[in-house]
């Protein structure tokens, strides 16, 4: 009996701070189906007074948003894959190899996870600019490939993984690459799925260093899109609220559907550290 | 803060304009078919529509944009009547992009032949612009305001309307406190007591304001009223802020007795002065020219009527500041045949009022083309109405640099929410704006005011 | 010495080693360390990439940082910002992360993925949402609690209420970090636990807790980095207001590079910024008292 009152009071107090978790949402998706009188006006209501789809449509025609979106989805999966790779890769050679410098290499990319953006974003703008890179997606691209946060994770998680089946497969005469790719990659994937997840939502989330480095609205990223409208400058609350709407659920979605490999990354890789 | 009145201003032209052109569907075939003038037209400046341009071959030159499009596309559709030999494409980006890109495109080969200049990115265009074809003597006797825009002895583009504060008033809350069109307040005492009766309370709690100025005080009323006490924002040099004058004091306290003495409002009631208007909360705000087309768009509902801003004594040396809308830039690398086609086209839409009439109107701004002031489309907007008797006693202290207003707003700020005394915060707003224009190639244009002392 | 794991070093792996090796140090140099330099150098330097200004200034930068009372006060806040949310993150994360992980509760994954939603959400959006339902007129969070405050326009409320907007983003991180740090405990610790008697409390304070403690550093300096560092918020939803109540050093910096185009002066700011962190970091690693 106790048990079951402790139960239902524990569930309870977690609903509830569902509800406080999930309020804003529910406020942001229904303000998205309001006209921007609505969503300032003084007689607040949850619903929409007067249901419109029309946030839905300018934000597309006038902002072009499902480009922006297509673009983000673009750049945010192929850093994604790369930082994935080059953080396995050097998980791999950090934690298994053994050789002079190795202690001191490693606390170096420890020590670039401190560092905070404005330290180097104004130099790294120049020299994007030096390179003529401005306005290209190798702006974007290459100054993210390696991430002093993955191979971090990825060095912790990949020393968790025993070394025998290593030391078979090189006395089977397996080289470094095929084991690297055929055994280390497989085995780690609960770790990547945790890195993938950080990068993912990093890359998709990121708005200064897009902003300051593309140009053409057609290479335009969604996040810098979202404060098109929204940003400092407009009022546009529907049509921002109905793209944040949007913008949302590919990050949703790939943390929905690696939520276990993702857990159990973050498990192996966090914990020992 | 510049910034964001032109967004609103441009969205809400913009969503006026994609209303008409709902509700004007059926009008379309009256539309196209354009009117191609083939007399004379303009005052001083005269465009002659029978004079080839690029000698009949044809040419296709860009125009840069931001907001309205329907606006360029009638002021395009006109002026290719007249050249069919001519092709402008109209490239459209967001405010903010805008201005990152035009720059760069400017500075690379393919630039724009014509573009759109707003004068707080001054600085960063200046250097791509070509001067104008048309002599200064020309444009000074249609347009007013080209005084300020003479440098060496070349203007590179003017204004065409100029946006300023005025009051706006809800009428139904006029109505229901008694009040009438006799009682429009021409003084700041005046308008304090209308205040006080426009403004409605249960027990403490404000439940109307009868005035508010919240988030935007900075703006409307600290760099403005200052001119009807005869003070400048900067110095005789030009260069050297002066926000921390007694005259400014003087203002900032009349606004804390409004909430403080007065009780016609709170800092604590309606967080925007103009969201709140729109809301139907506060029955006053003094907003510049964009507020209309807001009001018109977003704010449907309400009732309004616009007066013009109250003066201290009646004989103010100058009523309000004003910021400029600018003409197009010419790109001075462009190839030639543009250029010529792009000085072309500016001509074509200085001389041609009804342009210069839908240009003011999509803005809300006062035209600057001396034949306008009494133009009837225009006098049909209250909110330029007011301003036209006194139209010549407004000033633009030219470009400002940014950290004025952000330094002011702090400041006002400190003293209605962090307690601080108004010395204390206008002389650290003083001390921060000198330091963020040390390096400012800014120098105010105050004393080209015409009735300046 | 380093040969002793596997002294056969193959061709490959010297191959797969010096590649790797090579790749990260060239990647790191030219991303990192150049532009650490170039800041650093720029750091006294007068430097207006606008108007093309780049003039050596001495100390002049530094000088001006150290005696900024804004950039002191912003540092306060910062530190009052980052401490506040941390230690609610990390409570709030721990206590329902082992709720979720008790028997009690049946549909873990799907209070885990609700409580994750605000972490994946733009935080431009959130801010703006946050400022609606902070309205004194027409917000939710006054209607609710029957108050009437001026949140964010008030200098006694303005910090809390973006440290609240915080917390409620960034809580679910903490959530499930601490999900998978107690799904990964030792089960044979707590069934030993069990054996001997232990009550729920005291396996929570002397087993799991001290269990969990690399989790709980991991949280704590991943999210003193990201704190320090947080300028979103502010820029939405008080651009350091009332007055200068809310400025957080990032902010500043912020403002000074991208909105003044103060790059040398914005560079310093950087710099000191950055070794506060550095101390922070390493006075939490000394405090948790790691091994490493």
């Amino acid at each position: 009996m106790k048990k079951k009152i402790y139960s239902i009071s524990l569930n309870l107090v977690l609903i509830l701070l569902g509800i406080i978790t999930v309020y804003p949402f529910v406020w942001m998706l229904s303000s998205s189906f309001k006209q921007n009188k609505e969503i300032m006006a003084l007689e607040q209501h949850l619903l929409p007074q007067a249901f419109i789809i029309k946030n839905y449509i300018t934000m597309n025609e006038r902002f072009d948003f499902m480009r922006f979106f297509g673009n983000s989805l673009f750049i945010t999966i192929v850093v994604t894959i790369l930082v994935v790779y080059t953080s396995t890769i050097c998980g791999y050679v950090l934690s298994k190899y053994e050789f002079k410098g190795k202690n001191v290499l490693f606390g170096f990319v420890l020590s670039t996870m401190m560092i905070p953006w404005c330290v180097t974003i104004i130099p790294k703008y120049s020299m994007i600019q030096a390179f003529g890179w401005m306005d290209s997606y190798k702006a974007l691209i290459i100054p993210a490939m390696f991430s002093g946060f993955g191979i971090f994770m990825m060095k912790q998680h990949i020393s968790t993984l025993p070394n025998e089946i290593l030391e078979a497969a090189r006395s089977d005469g397996a080289n470094e690459f095929y084991i690297f790719h055929k055994i280390v990659f497989p085995m780690a994937r609960n770790g990547i799925s945790s890195i993938a997840i950080f990068q993912f939502l990093w890359s998709w989330e990121d708005y200064l260093w897009p902003y300051l480095v593309i140009n053409t609205k057609e290479k335009q990223l969604l996040s810098v899109g979202l404060k098109m409208f929204n940003g400092q400058y407009s009022t546009d609350y529907g049509a921002l609220f109905a793209a944040t709407t949007i913008s949302i659920v590919p990050v949703l979605l790939i943390y929905l559907f690696f939520q276990k490999q993702f857990i159990a990354g973050i498990a192996s890789s966090a914990v020992k550290g | 803060m510049k910034k964001k009145i032109m967004l609103i201003a441009m969205v809400s032209a913009l969503s006026i304009t994609s209303l008409a052109g709902c509700s004007s569907e059926s009008n379309k075939k009256e539309q196209t078919k354009i009117d191609v003038p083939t007399e004379v037209f303009g005052d001083t400046i005269k465009y002659d529509p029978n004079v080839e341009v690029n000698n009949g071959e044809k040419v296709t030159i860009e125009l840069w944009e931001w907001g309205s499009d329907e606006l360029f596309e009638s002021l395009i559709a006109g002026y290719t009547a007249i050249h069919p030999n001519v092709t402008i494409k109209l490239v459209n980006n967001p405010w903010e992009d805008y201005w990152t890109k035009l720059p760069l495109a400017l500075d690379g080969e393919n630039g724009p032949a014509l573009f759109n200049i707003h004068n707080s990115y001054h600085e960063n265009l200046i250097n791509y612009l070509a001067p104008l074809d048309i002599p200064i003597e020309d444009l000074q006797a249609d347009f007013t305001g080209v005084d300020a825009h003479i440098i060496d002895g070349k203007v590179y583009y003017i204004d065409y309307g100029m946006m300023t504060g005025t009051v706006y008033y809800n009428k139904d809350m006029w109505e229901a406190a008694g009040l009438t069109e006799a009682d429009i307040p021409k003084t700041w005492d005046e308008m304090r007591e209308v205040a006080k009766k426009l403004t409605i309370k249960n027990g403490d709690q404000i439940v109307q304001a009868g005035l508010n100025f919240n988030g935007d005080f900075h703006q409307n009323y600290l760099l403005g009223l200052n001119y009807q006490l005869g003070e400048n924002i900067f110095k005789e040099d030009g260069t050297t802020p002066n926000v921390n004058s007694d005259t400014m004091k003087q203002i900032m306290q009349m606004l804390v007795d409004f909430y403080e003495v007065d009780g016609v409002g709170s800092k604590d009631f309606g967080e925007k002065g103009a969201d709140s208007f729109g809301q139907g909360q506060s029955a006053m705000v003094i907003q510049w020219g964009h507020f209309y087309n807001t009001l018109n768009t977003t704010w449907s509902d309400i009732n309004f009527g616009v007066f013009e801003i109250p003066t201290f004594d009646g004989n103010p040396y100058a009523y309000n500041r004003y910021n400029g809308e600018s003409t197009f830039g010419i790109n001075k690398n462009a190839p030639k045949d543009q250029q010529a086609v792009a000085q072309d086209f500016v001509k074509y839409y200085l001389a041609n009022d009804n342009v210069q009439v839908a240009f003011n109107l999509a803005m809300s701004t006062f035209p600057a083309k001396k034949s306008l002031a009494n133009n009837e489309e225009i006098l049909k907007n209250p909110s330029l109405r007011v301003l036209a008797e006194h139209i010549d006693r407004y000033i633009w202290p030219g470009p400002m640099p940014e950290t004025v207003e952000n330094s002011l707003k702090r400041a006002g700020e400190e003293v209605f929410y962090n307690g601080v005394d108004i010395d204390t915060a206008f002389d650290e707003a003083q001390a921060t704006i000198e330091k963020d224009m040390k390096n400012s190639s800014f120098v105010s244009v105050e004393n080209l005011y015409k009735y300046a002392k | 010495m380093f040969k002793k794991k596997h002294p056969l070093q193959s061709k490959s792996e010297i191959l797969l080693r010096n590649i790797v090796v090579t790749a990260m140090i060239v990647f790191f140099l030219v991303f990192l360390i150049i532009p650490i330099g170039i800041a650093f150098v720029g750091s006294f330097h007068e430097w207006n990439p606008l108007s093309g200004t780049y003039r050596f200034l001495g100390m002049e930068n530094y000088k001006e940082v150290f005696t900024s009372s804004l950039f002191g006060r912003s540092m306060i806040n910062t530190l009052i910002f980052s401490v506040v949310v941390i230690i609610f993150r990390v409570g709030l994360g721990l206590g329902i992360a082992y709720a979720i992980y008790s028997p009690f509760i049946k549909y873990k994954s799907f209070f885990r993925a609700i409580y994750y939603m605000p972490i994946v959400t733009p935080m431009v959006a959130v801010a703006f949402v946050w400022k609606f339902m902070y309205n004194p007129q027409i917000g939710t969070i006054n209607h609710l609690l029957g108050l009437n405050i001026n949140w964010l326009m008030n200098p006694k409320t303005a910090l809390l209420a973006v440290m609240i907007m915080t917390i409620w983003k960034d809580f679910g991180y903490a959530v499930v970090m601490y999900c998978a740090g107690l799904y990964s405990l030792p089960s044979d610790a707590l069934e030993a636990a069990k054996v001997d008697g232990a009550n729920g409390r005291q396996v929570f304070l002397h087993i799991i807790l001290p269990l969990l403690k690399p989790m709980t550093l991991f949280v704590v300096i991943t999210s003193i980095i990201s704190y320090v560092q947080a300028y979103v918020q502010i820029l939405i939803m008080t651009e350091g207001g009332p007055g200068t109540s809310t400025y957080l050093a990032s902010y500043i910096i912020y403002d000074e590079a991208f909105v003044k185009y103060n790059f040398g002066y914005a560079s310093a700011l950087s710099f000191v910024l950055f070794v506060i962190t550095a101390v922070f970091t390493w006075c939490s690693f000394r405090v948790s008292g790691s091994e490493e």
